[in-house]
């Protein structure tokens, strides 16, 4: 417990200290983005880590998080955090909408399944133009709060919070249970779990987190278009996952903030950035399958005996 | 009494019938053994009996309750347990993971404070016992994959009582044990009987049926075939007819 206290000491610490780190007003951006990145990896990790469920569906709950939030606050005239409330709620339902049909699929046909939702969740946003304003986009959104390093400090706040509760979560006999149907579902029903309803839970737990994210990037970026939504976003997530260690807490942490940074720092190698990039991911699950988090085990010689 | 009751219960698969017309009836705290060369359907049988499989006619009862069409994970609400004859472990978990995961129907915490204070409300010691039952007391931080195979099967036992059952079924839990661990399981599993469970195993291993067996009900290509004392089942000219062949019997 005094381990667990200090870390998160420390990484509060971190957190407060890393805009006066990062002075420009385009790095203090990037780290509302990694926060925002941390958000949806620790809510992919859930899913795909914890429960096993291959989800790639994702990116439809973090535009359903940014379109209720703020189609409530500019069109209904809402206050943000109620809106931001209903928005993660809608998520959420959406989520146990989506996984009642979902629970019953597995690897790649849940695969195949949450990936059209996200496609169909896409086309919505395009073609639904008298609410979403289709690829017109929505403009001039406000942030719930006017600095930058202040956004920062809240989603990071936010990021911090759901991380201790999902940790709390993970090693409480909750964690136990997603575990086991990951590992084997018929096994878990052998011993009295009921796979469907535990899969919804974590589809839709899930799928709230990634909504709350989305409401806090609209008012970020200051505008609203489907694009930000594409598919692509929900294996970006995915590789944030996979490549930090997936089925660890810290694992899908330390590949949101890579994968934020790695494009940025890449930046001078201007049209060999992508490419590197690309290359980085390959060579990580080709040689790293744990991720950077098993990397580091194997380094220090700690033995992996399960997730904790 | 009867505990656990099957009547005239039948499953095919793609029009071969796996198991035909089969009733039985396991009496309260014993040791009921199935019996029957390969392919006799002693596993169908049991997965109907647990609820992985759901019969095609028939009908099944545990202490009065119906269950036909109680789901598998509904079943071990009601004190029905099982193994598994291909070792079905959680192989990326540690062992004592593995066992507190059968503690679940038993988790009664109110959520939040799984949300607020994590381990709350954790079966860690109850799980440390029941690895001790299965001598693997000293291996509860390891992966279960990494475990020999013998001792994988004594984990699936620890991780199944942990349901606290009140019938246990075990499928040949002594298939690909040697001789040593037999003995093992052998004593444990009389030691479950003695603790008011009752047990149901498919064994092919005819010395254990034989030491710790009350009842015994030979099953012989998805029919029953005969019932009674590991004595008379011994004894029984059908039963060696339908293990050995026909030209052995007298």
């Amino acid at each position: 417990m005094s381990a667990r206290f200090a870390a998160l000491l420390a990484a509060v610490l971190v957190v407060a200290m890393l805009p006066w780190l990062l002075q420009t007003p385009y790095w203090r951006g990037i780290l509302v983005l990694c926060a925002m990145n941390v958000l949806l990896a620790l809510s992919l990790n859930l899913v795909l880590g914890y429960t096993g469920q291959l989800n790639l569906g994702q990116s439809a709950f973090f535009a359903i998080g940014a379109y209720v939030s703020t189609i409530l606050v500019k069109t209904y005239g809402w206050n943000f955090w109620a809106a931001s409330l209903a928005a993660v709620g809608a998520a959420g339902l959406l989520g146990l909408a989506l996984a009642a049909f979902a629970v019953r699929l597995r690897g790649h046909y849940l695969a195949i399944a949450s990936l059209g939702f996200a496609v169909i969740t896409y086309q919505v946003l395009v073609n639904w133009e008298k609410v979403t304003e289709g690829v017109r986009g929505i403009y001039g959104i406000l942030p719930p709060v006017g600095s930058t390093i202040g956004l920062f400090y809240l989603v990071a706040g936010i990021a911090l919070l759901v991380y201790v509760l999902i940790d709390n979560l993970v090693r409480s006999p909750v964690g136990d249970t997603l575990r086991a149907i990951r590992e084997d579902e018929i096994s878990a029903a052998s011993l009295g779990i009921n796979g469907a309803l535990w899969k919804a839970f974590a589809f839709g737990l899930g799928a709230a987190i990634a909504g709350l994210a989305g409401c806090f990037y609209p008012g970020f970026v200051g505008t609203l278009v489907p694009d930000a939504f594409n598919i692509i976003e929900s294996f970006t997530m995915m590789a944030m996952v996979i490549v930090g260690g997936m089925g660890t807490m810290i694992g899908p942490v330390i590949g949101a903030i890579v994968l934020t940074f790695l494009p940025e720092v890449l930046r001078e190698f201007g049209e060999f950035r992508l490419m590197i990039y690309g290359l980085a991911l390959t060579l990580v699950v080709l040689f790293m399958p744990g991720g950077i988090v098993q990397a580091w085990r194997t380094l220090v010689g700690k033995p992996i005996t399960g997730n904790r | 009494m009867t505990y656990l009751k099957a009547e005239n219960i039948s499953k095919s698969f793609g029009g071969v019938h796996a198991v035909l017309n089969v009733s039985i009836e396991v009496p309260e705290n014993s040791i009921f053994a199935l019996i029957g060369p390969n392919g006799a359907g002693k596993s169908t049988l049991l997965n109907l009996l647990s609820g992985i499989y759901q019969p095609d006619a028939g009908q099944l009862y545990f202490q009065g309750k119906n269950l036909i069409g109680l789901p598998a994970h509904r079943r071990v609400r009601l004190g029905l347990a099982r193994t598994f004859q291909k070792i079905r472990l959680f192989k990326q978990l540690t062992l004592l993971e593995n066992v507190r995961a059968g503690f679940h129907v038993h988790q009664n915490e109110p959520f939040w404070k799984y949300l607020a204070l994590g381990s709350v409300g954790r079966f860690d010691a109850e799980a440390r016992e029941l690895l001790d039952f299965v001598g693997l007391a000293s291996r509860a931080g390891e992966r279960a994959g990494a475990l020999p195979y013998g001792k994988q099967r004594m984990l699936e036992i620890a991780r199944a009582l942990a349901t606290r059952p009140r019938l246990f079924m075990l499928d040949e839990p002594a298939a690909g044990l040697n001789a040593s661990e037999v003995d093992f399981l052998l004593d444990r599993l009389t030691r479950i009987g003695r603790r008011g469970i009752t047990v149901v195993v498919v064994e092919h291993n005819m010395d254990l049926v034989m030491n710790v067996a009350h009842r015994v009900f030979v099953m012989d290509h998805g029919e029953p075939l005969f019932e009674g004392t590991p004595r008379e089942v011994q004894d029984n000219p059908r039963v060696i007819e339908a293990y050995l062949g026909g030209e052995f019997a007298a």
